[in-house]
């Protein structure tokens, strides 16, 4: 495999991501769609970190990063959802009617 | 003693911030709300004496590259100024306004962490620092703006706000690891000096990297296609809240947008100039626009953010034609977070003592609450540009880059008249509110005004009049701060 699969695979996955976060209104489903950006990143990270004629290992120090600030994100994100559940006994974004101006 | 200010300023910080949970989880009788707002309140007046002292005998370079991961320059410095003061005015203003909300101790805590990463933000030269430190500024303000727990609006401001910042994180990243194919580094200097010698074949990755990085940045800063958050976000969260994320955050978004895009992204020759411009003239037309038919002077005020943007955008465009440019756009940075928190602080205050920001009971309130209503109305006049205020001053700065812009670029003059036509037009919704406070009355009663948000307001009040009269010292500052592309 050399690094175009690579990238044009993340940038697909990228592009699902971000379909994902304008159609769906499922707000776990959501969670998912930025997780699979942020994991296409990753991915791309850790390839360009493999073929890279300059060798270096930041990418692969960068992925690391980036998959522990994604945790906390998501975390902080799955917080939300058990308080709006609380609250509207739903997690559907389209039930978030209140603010409008 | 030679220290590393950012560092210097992480470690008081955080210090001081994981500390206030610790405490207030091991301690069994309830330390008051006041008690951990003066701490915080305090913990931040300290970190701003550091830096103001560190730019005074001289330990800041005006060195804007280097190879380490933060740089201590002048830049940062001014930045976190900036950010640092809307954190320490949300603060004061916090211990009046959320004196029955429970937990004080995480709120504070998660006020100074936010600080934590705006202060990385505006000092860090590589873009895992900066995604780190965006982060480390993000998260608390999801929580942050989810702080009233028991109301449905804060909690759906929150969400909307949290969706709109994991993506722009998710496009960030994506971004850097694009930059880092490019060049095999995530250092900005190296990514410049490799991006300004690109291969042909390569430079579509590199345009779709700077696009990727706009639009990361594009959602804090709230410029145009990405502003939909916005306005639900600053009127469902606590109203302190809304000054840090309209003052600060979005501060962050510029100073991160200058150092990568504008220092970072001028060797790589790209028509980006001419794209800032479009954008920036469609975020003030459609923030003012939108701002006109508001009837809650939060949500007003939110929108007014989105058109400041703008204006702000109209230094960056016209950076690589025009000297001016970076230095104006951060003089207006600097006004922008003291005038805009504020006129949040200034409704929070509203809250507190009428509970109702809707702009039709503000009838009167020029008798009801005669201090708050002069600071709301000289901050509106400074937002809308009013000269002697300071905001008059960073306009005209503004507007005289872009002229400075036109005898290279054609679209220069038209940019300054786009932001000089919005400025009238703003004026109209300001007016409006004004209006409303002083020529209409009301039979309610004089109210009583919260004691330290009066305090901070007057602290407002004098900053915003003090450098209307006297500007010179902000402009010195901006212009020495600002790196040269």
């Amino acid at each position: 495999m050399n690094i175009t699969e690579f990238v044009i695979i993340s940038a697909i996955l990228v592009g699902i991501g971000i379909y994902g976060l304008v159609v769906k209104r499922n707000f776990i489903k959501t969670l998912f769609s930025i997780e699979i950006i942020v994991n296409a990143a990753n991915l791309n990270l850790i390839a360009f970190s493999k073929f890279n004629p300059i060798t270096s290992s930041a990418g692969q120090i960068t992925a690391l990063f980036s998959i522990a600030i994604a945790a906390a994100e998501v975390a902080v994100g799955l917080a939300l959802i058990i308080l709006a559940y609380r609250l509207y006994n739903d997690v559907d974004v389209k039930e978030f009617r209140r603010l409008r101006g | 003693m030679d220290f590393n200010t950012p560092i210097l300023v992480t470690i008081i910080l955080a210090v001081v911030g994981l500390l206030m949970p610790v405490i207030d989880a091991l301690r069994r009788e309830r330390i008051s709300n006041k008690a951990y707002g003066i701490a915080a309140s305090v913990t931040l007046a300290i970190v701003i004496g550091v830096i103001i002292f560190n730019i005074l005998t001289n330990n800041t370079s005006n060195i804007i590259l280097t190879n380490s991961v933060l740089s201590n320059d002048l830049f940062g410095a001014f930045f976190s100024i900036a950010m640092l003061l809307v954190s320490i005015i949300s603060t004061i203003s916090s211990i009046d306004y959320m004196r029955k909300t429970p937990n004080p101790a995480v709120y504070y805590s998660l006020m100074l962490l936010s600080s934590i990463g705006m202060v990385l933000i505006a000092y860090s030269t590589d873009l895992v620092m900066l995604i780190a430190a965006w982060e480390l500024m993000s998260i608390p303000t999801y929580v942050l703006a989810a702080f009233k727990k028991r109301d449905p609006s804060s909690n759906e401001a929150a969400i909307k706000y949290f969706i709109f910042g994991a993506l722009s994180s998710g496009l960030l990243i994506y971004g850097i690891s694009l930059v880092y194919g490019i060049s095999g580094s995530t250092n900005i200097t190296v990514v410049i000096q490799s991006l300004a010698h690109i291969d042909e074949s390569l430079s579509f990755i590199a345009l779709l990297a700077i696009v990727t990085f706009a639009a990361g940045f594009g959602f804090k800063m709230a410029l145009f296609p990405f502003h939909m958050w916005l306005p639900d976000t600053y009127e469902g969260s606590p109203t302190t809240v809304s000054s840090l994320l309209a003052a600060a955050t979005k501060k962050a978004g510029f100073a991160a947008a200058i150092r990568v895009i504008v220092i970072g992204m001028s060797a790589f020759s790209v028509e980006w100039g001419l794209m800032f411009a479009v954008v920036a003239v469609l975020t003030m037309t459609i923030g003012n626009l939108a701002a006109l038919t508001q009837k809650s002077l939060t949500r007003m005020l939110a929108y007014s953010s989105v058109a400041q943007a703008g204006y702000i955008l109209i230094g960056l465009s016209v950076a690589p034609y025009s000297d001016l440019g970076i230095s104006s756009a951060m003089f207006h940075v600097m006004n922008h977070a003291i005038m805009k928190s504020s006129a949040f602080i200034a409704a929070a205050a509203a809250i507190v003592s009428i509970s109702t920001v809707n702009i039709d009971s503000f009838k009167g309130l020029g008798r009801r609450m005669p201090v708050t209503a002069i600071v709301l109305t000289i901050s509106l006049l400074a937002l809308a540009g009013v000269p002697p205020l300071n905001g008059f001053w960073s306009k005209l700065y503004l507007f005289t880059a872009a002229i400075d812009a036109s005898s290279t670029v054609t679209w220069g003059s038209y940019l300054a008249l786009a932001g000089v036509l919005n400025s009238a037009l703003s004026l109209g919704y300001y007016g409006w509110v004004i209006r409303k406070m002083y020529f209409e009355p009301s039979t309610s009663e004089k109210v009583k005004e919260p004691r330290i948000i009066l305090g901070v307001l007057i602290f407002t009040l004098i900053f915003m009049v003090g450098f209307g009269i006297y500007p010179t010292p902000l402009i010195e500052f901006s212009s020495l701060a600002s790196p040269i592309p």
